[in-house]
């Protein structure tokens, strides 16, 4: 399925933990000998923050897949060497809600640009004045991906997000639950996703970090490890304008299930329509 | 100016009773039928009582605090010694949960100003200026600045307060509501006039973050007084802006007959509450609007003309600079920032020792990236230059809302020995230490 990890703008938590927590996570990724392999159309941790009303997200989504799936499996073309350009709308519904919508495309060598498939994504989220001791938010994807990028053509995916921010560190958590509705897996039932993120602001301007990203299996009987998708990315984000977002990743996939190396980048522009008047 | 003060012991209070009793306590506002909130008040009310007072005529204040929390009672634009002043950076002592504390003072000056909790709310956004903690304060001017028929008192204020982060880390507070004088619009009693009256409107802006601009549909204000001290060039305009603790004194001829709104200018903060009716005396219908379609206000304009008058230019007694740079330190996306003047925040702020019959010269830069109401305790200052105009004079205040990215300067006379706290009157921005004291030397 194409998996939907996103990562907000930045946020944060204290001082001279970053670089210990980055090699304790590390640690933990190569040490638990997890592996995964991902869609790679947008690869994102998302943060609880919605966008807000009478705003339009403009995002563009440049994930390469350096190293990957060399073979044509059935049916699905090879991910090896494939540029994947994701364009990501969403709209602020209010100060709770929005609505994002994707259109995937691939390119490759010999397939040219290719039109991939489509998801529609509403999220809520618990408004600021509840004043919950962490972010909470339910996103909620459906769509269509063409056969040759995916056999599986019809998803659902349902996300809880729970995020935190503590001094300059943040921390982003997605237990993201998947369900195929059209595609081989379609008797598989629930799939668990999960996907994670911990960065540290190290200016105002520049956050640092990782995100894992993973799909176990079916749940209750999680495939092999081998078989499992597994990939840690170290990210970046520059927080250059409140209006723009900039994230860098490279990221690593052990398992022969993942694709093993992939460069992604975010490029995001926020368009406020409204309030043309200073007395609106 | 106080001639004196006094903190009298508990015993013998019940032998003469206080010219102005104060009772804090525990208060459910009813902004609208369907808008309730829990706050803290003076006296069952809010805003609080109207003190009308008698400059240099002793008042005997009597404060009892039946909330939950340590109290404090600051005296916005009066001259008090800091023991009594309202503010615990000077020294002046909190009033225990359960406690009462009784002092006396003579008012001075002259003019409008008003009381107010002065305690510190951090995230709780219902505490402190957050809450119903503010009332009005006249010390009548024994010759009164302009002719009216009657006098009308305002408070503004902005309630269910929440932290909304935006992407480069700062977090404002944003309201659920805002009201006049503790109602939504349509939802409080109109304010009734008659045709030909002149309505002395005296507006404080006791929201905690907000600047404000009021209109008033099918009106005008002549604007005689700034924070209660009179204007050396009154000016008839279209609205006011009024920064938090700022006040605005205005004469409103009353020439239009109907039923009108004087409201907040922008949009959705009016259709927050904040407006009341004005309805003349025998009009009916439906209470109309006049959308203006742009935010006005200059300081300059009321203003003196020409050269400053001999004995307050700086000419005569060269004022000492003193330079102050605001800014803020980051503290991580989405957390809250740490404010900051000449690179310390309070409690590790500078503490400049003025020599009492001194001029000086405040020169605030603010380097940040949003305006600030910066207010001094005990002392009214003169704006000199604000918002890059020329040098100006006669412009008295003690509250000045320095734009983002611009430098203000102010001089005012140390003749008020004691710690005098300066600070920006944002409630979030002085719980983040945006705070200096000076003191005497």
């Amino acid at each position: 399925m194409l998996r939907t990890l996103r990562e907000e703008h930045g946020r944060s938590i204290s001082h001279c933990l970053p670089l210990f927590l980055l090699v304790l996570s590390l640690c933990f990724f190569f040490l638990s000998g997890v592996a995964l392999a991902q869609g790679n159309y947008e690869i994102q941790v998302y943060g609880v923050d919605t966008v807000p009303p009478k705003n339009l997200m403009v995002e563009l989504h440049s994930n390469y897949t350096v190293s990957g799936q060399t073979k044509t499996i059935d049916g699905v073309f090879p991910t090896n060497h494939q540029e994947h350009e994701t364009l990501e709308l969403t709209e602020g519904i209010n100060d709770w809600a929005e609505v994002g919508f994707y259109v995937f495309t691939s390119w490759q060598d010999g397939h040219g640009v290719q039109w991939v498939g489509d998801h529609i994504r509403p999220r809520v989220r618990a408004p600021e004045k509840w004043h919950l001791p962490v972010g909470l938010s339910l996103s909620t994807e459906i769509g269509y991906q063409r056969a040759v990028y995916s056999s599986d053509t019809w998803t659902w995916e349902i996300r809880p997000i729970i995020d935190k921010t503590l001094g300059r560190w943040y921390l982003a958590f997605n237990p993201a639950l998947e369900r195929t509705l059209h595609g081989p897996d379609v008797h598989q039932g629930l799939g668990f996703s999960p996907a994670a993120k911990v960065s540290y602001d190290f200016t105002r301007k520049i956050s640092g970090g990782i995100e894992y990203y993973a799909d176990y299996g079916r749940i209750g009987d999680f495939a092999p490890l081998r078989a499992q998708q597994q990939q840690i990315f170290v990210v970046t984000d520059l927080n250059v304008s409140p209006k723009w977002e900039i994230n860098l990743g490279v990221g690593l996939g052990p398992t022969a299930a993942t694709d093993h190396l992939i460069v992604k980048g975010i490029l995001g522009r926020r368009f406020d329509w409204g309030r043309k008047s200073p007395v609106d | 100016m106080a001639l004196s003060s006094a903190l009298l012991p508990r015993v013998g209070w019940a032998a003469a009773a206080s010219d102005v009793t104060l009772e804090i306590a525990p208060y459910l506002l009813e902004a609208s039928p369907r808008h309730h909130f829990r706050t803290v008040a003076y006296n069952g009310q809010v805003p609080g009582p109207l003190l009308r007072m008698r400059p240099g005529q002793e008042q005997s204040i009597e404060i009892h605090n039946h909330s939950g929390d340590p109290e404090i009672v600051h005296w916005h634009g009066l001259y008090l010694p800091p023991s009594i002043d309202g503010s615990m950076e000077e020294g002046t002592p909190m009033i225990a949960p359960g406690g009462s504390v009784r002092y006396s003072f003579k008012p001075d000056p002259p003019g409008f100003r008003w009381f107010h909790t002065h305690t510190f709310a951090g995230k709780d956004l219902t505490k402190a200026q957050f809450g119903g903690l503010h009332g009005f304060v006249m010390i009548e001017a024994r010759d009164n600045p302009g002719r009216y028929d009657r006098e009308v008192f305002l408070a503004l204020h902005d309630w269910g307060g929440h932290f909304e982060g935006n992407d480069d880390g700062f977090m404002n507070p944003v309201y659920d509501v805002s009201t006049i004088n503790g109602k939504m619009l349509g939802f409080g009693d109109p304010l009734r006039v008659k045709q030909g009256e002149r309505v002395l409107m005296h507006v404080l802006n006791s929201s905690p973050t907000e600047v404000h601009w009021i209109a008033l549909a099918g009106h005008g204000f002549r604007v005689i007084a700034l924070d209660g001290n009179e204007v050396q060039q009154p000016q008839t305009i279209a609205m006011l802006r009024l920064a938090p603790a700022e006040r605005v004194s205005a004469i409103v001829e009353m020439k239009s007959p109907g039923v009108w709104i004087l409201g907040e200018v922008r949009k959705h903060v009016q259709a927050a509450g904040m407006g009341i009716v004005i309805e003349y005396a025998g009009a009916t219908g439906k209470p109309v609007w006049t959308q203006p379609e742009d935010l006005v206000w200059n300081y300059q304009q009321f203003a003196g003309r020409g050269t400053a008058p001999s004995g307050t230019a700086p000419g005569d007694d060269p004022a000492i600079p003193i330079v102050l740079a605001f800014d803020s330190k980051f503290q991580g996306h989405g957390n809250e920032e740490l404010w900051r003047i000449n690179g310390k925040s309070y409690p590790h702020t500078d503490e400049p020792v003025l020599t009492a019959g001194r001029r000086y010269r405040l020169i605030m830069k603010n380097l940040s990236m949003d305006d600030h109401p910066m207010h001094l305790h005990r002392h009214t200052f003169e704006v000199r230059q604000v918002d890059g105009s020329p040098e100006m004079h006669g412009l008295w205040k003690d509250v000045v809302l320095v734009r983002a990215k611009s430098t203000a300067e102010v001089e005012f006379l140390a003749n008020h020995p004691g710690r005098t706290l300066f600070h920006c009157h944002q409630q979030d921005h002085m719980d983040r230490g945006f705070m200096m004291v000076f003191r005497y030397a």
